[in-house]
């Protein structure tokens, strides 16, 4: 395992400096052209009455930063439930998570109009809990719900079926406008308050998500093992479901749903670095954190100078990655 | 042409004709103007009519009711070959993909010939559905490119490269729309989201011709009995099986095709009226075609009906009642599999 070994290295060196090269690129292009030396003095001499320092303060850089973390949390939730439930589709998108979020997300602004930004967060948490646990839980009450196939189609049944609902609500009381403004096309309008708000429930996440990690491993080896190793195994999945669930809510309480990043993340850091999870975990948290602003500044050129939501960019590399995954792992003996 | 002589086939299509004309009875006398049934008689029977009695009925509802029927009917007939072609009763356009790449190719229709494009040119209505096709075709080859192994149609890995080009053909669906001019945007939006609220006579012309596919896949109906059987076996039997398996995927894709270019994308009914018309009627496709039509036309006609009354003065698009119903009723059957 020399190769993998080397990965983690290069990886853990690389990230940062590739961290920060994506976070000035995403500062500097974009619908207006800014200089490097105002980025620069906008750092470190921010002067108020500047539009340019402005927009670097309270739009490109929060953007940046918002890309980096939300990438990161929905990466880390992806390689969590696919080391969990040792299926190869299992991801925030595929699992009606982010559509149970806009469906709680709904209601509250029916019933609570006057809900602040801490109460939106910690519902939209609550909204996917409750996607992935109508999921989770049919595919556990149905015969081979935890094959490949039959999670993926749960996932988006049900998905469409929250999010029918949400639409519906949202109708009667005619305020489909501000739900989706809420949950559409935010990373370019990244609030940084709800960053600094949201950093805390983060933090609580990827710490779970590193406990969770350890155990994962011999989580993988299936239950029966797990359990005769000494595992107690309903401990580490809720400790693990508990981490995805805070991680993927603050990430659609930022920026909406972004598919794809918890898919595809995970993958590429199990072929870099192994199957360990102690690896994988925290690999896909930074290579989620590299892919996402990348996809944001490419989102930015590919209809200049408007922007393209960025699911469309996610999409491109996605989809193609999502055939090449069926293509070699097929669907399992259920459908 | 098949002998139908099961009492069951009669009972089960009489009383889903009888609950299509209660709920086309619905349609046509309630909404923001109200109509007594002698009001809607004497129009359609042209006894003294008044002008805003003619606008109503002829303008108003019942392009939107024949529509909503023929979509329906489409859908239902389109989902009960795909479901006996693959052998797969979890199969439907919606989840395969097709309604995805048909709504593409028709988005891009609108995009390409944007400010020109108006719903009552000829032109444009009647090529909508032409383009449609195109793209349900190229979804339907990329399904066939990644989901056949050795030659064989794998039906796990048709849905999983179904949910995939679904959303592939999604994101450009969605890169399109953002291109457009805000004219055509609107009624892209409003036409994505699955709804029959635009109806109009000229879409419903648009949409005759291609029932014509419809006799096409009943005098093929018995194949799809023969289908159930492992495929050499159907070869050994001397039918041609790539052959006829094409011909009917040819002819629901062109069915789906054209209801996706009039309405957008509407799921789950070539899903849920097959899998109803078989528990009713069991398992003989020269049957289960034609009821699944009939229960189709059902489900798109009431649903239509709930969205817009339930969420007077708003509406809600037909698709989506129709998934907040289909949904429960799938999983239903998940659970109910044995495999």
């Amino acid at each position: 395992m020399k190769f993998q070994s080397r990965m983690r290295m290069f990886v853990m060196l690389i990230a940062p400096i590739a961290a920060l090269l994506l976070v000035v690129a995403s500062i500097l292009y974009g619908a207006k052209q800014i200089t490097a030396t105002t980025v620069w003095e906008s750092l470190f001499w921010f002067d108020a009455s500047n539009v340019d320092h402005q927009i670097i303060w309270s739009s490109r850089l929060p953007r940046a930063v918002g890309a980096i973390l939300i990438g990161c949390f929905l990466a880390v939730s992806g390689a969590l439930m696919q080391g969990m439930t040792r299926n190869y589709l299992a991801s925030p998108s595929m699992m009606g998570v982010s559509d149970g979020s806009v469906f709680v997300i709904t209601l509250l602004m029916v019933f609570v109009p006057s809900a602040h930004s801490t109460q939106l967060i910690l519902f939209s948490m609550l909204g996917s809990a409750l996607g992935a646990g109508l999921v989770f839980g049919i595919a556990w009450l149905i015969p081979n719900g935890m094959s490949p196939v039959r999670l993926a189609i749960l996932g988006i049944i049900i998905g469409t079926f929250l999010s029918g609902v949400a639409d519906a609500v949202a109708t009667y009381f005619q305020i489909s406008q501000s739900v989706s403004f809420w949950y559409n096309a935010r990373l370019h309008q990244m609030d940084p308050a709800l960053i600094k708000l949201s950093i805390p429930f983060a933090f609580v996440g990827l710490m779970l998500a590193l406990v969770a990690s350890r155990s994962l491993l011999v989580l993988s080896f299936g239950e029966d093992v797990a359990a005769s190793l000494g595992q107690r195994t309903w401990i580490v999945k809720a400790v693990t479901i508990l981490a995805v669930v805070i991680l993927t809510g603050v990430s659609v309480a930022l920026a909406g749903k972004i598919a794809f990043v918890g898919l595809i993340i995970p993958h590429i850091a199990r072929f870099l670095v192994g199957v360990d999870h102690r690896w994988t975990v925290p690999v896909s948290g930074v290579l989620g954190g590299l892919f996402l602003p990348l996809c944001d500044i490419i989102a930015r050129f590919l209809n200049h100078p408007f922007e393209t939501p960025i699911g469309v960019v996610t999409a491109l590399f996605g989809v193609p990655f999502f055939l090449y995954l069926i293509k070699t792992r097929g669907g399992g003996k259920h459908a | 042409m098949p002998k139908l002589s099961n009492a069951r086939f009669w009972t089960v299509l009489g009383s889903s004709l009888v609950l299509i004309v209660i709920v086309a009875y619905l349609s046509v006398t309630n909404g923001t103007f109200d109509l007594s049934v002698l009001d809607v008689c004497k129009t359609l029977l042209r006894i003294d009519p008044l002008p805003e009695h003619d606008l109503v009925v002829f303008e108003f509802r019942l392009p939107r009711l024949v529509l909503g029927a023929l979509i329906g009917c489409a859908l239902g007939t389109a989902g009960a070959v795909i479901q006996g072609v693959t052998r797969n009763g979890l199969a439907d356009p919606g989840i395969l993909g097709i309604n995805a790449g048909a709504g593409m190719a028709v988005v891009l229709f609108m995009f390409l010939f944007q400010g020109v494009l108006s719903t009552t040119s000829w032109w444009s209505v009647l090529s909508m559905p032409l383009f449609g096709l195109i793209g349900g075709l190229i979804a339907t080859a990329v399904i066939y490119l990644f989901a056949t192994q050795n030659g064989r149609l794998d039906a796990q890995r048709l849905i999983l490269v179904g949910i995939a080009i679904a959303s592939g053909f999604g994101a450009i669906t969605m890169y399109l729309s953002l291109k457009m001019n805000p004219r055509d945007f609107e009624m892209a939006v409003v036409w994505l989201s699955g709804s029959i609220h635009s109806a109009n006579w000229k879409f419903v012309v648009m949409m005759l011709p291609w029932f014509l596919l419809v006799p096409v896949i009943w005098f093929r109906s018995h194949i799809l009995d023969l289908f159930q059987m492992e495929r050499d076996s159907v070869r050994g039997l001397g039918v041609s099986v790539e052959r006829e398996t094409n011909i009917l995927l040819l002819c629901s894709i062109g069915l789906v095709s054209a209801s996706v270019a009039v309405s957008g994308s509407i799921g789950f009914v070539g899903l849920i009226a097959p899998h109803l018309a078989r528990r009713l009627i069991g398992w003989q496709h020269r049957q289960i075609i034609p009821i699944s039509g009939v229960i189709g036309m059902a489900i798109v006609m009431s649903g239509d009906l709930i969205g817009r009354s339930v969420f007077a003065p708003a509406e809600l698009a037909v698709g989506i009642v129709i998934s907040i119903i289909g949904v429960p009723y799938y999983v239903y059957l998940l659970m109910r599999t044995k495999k």
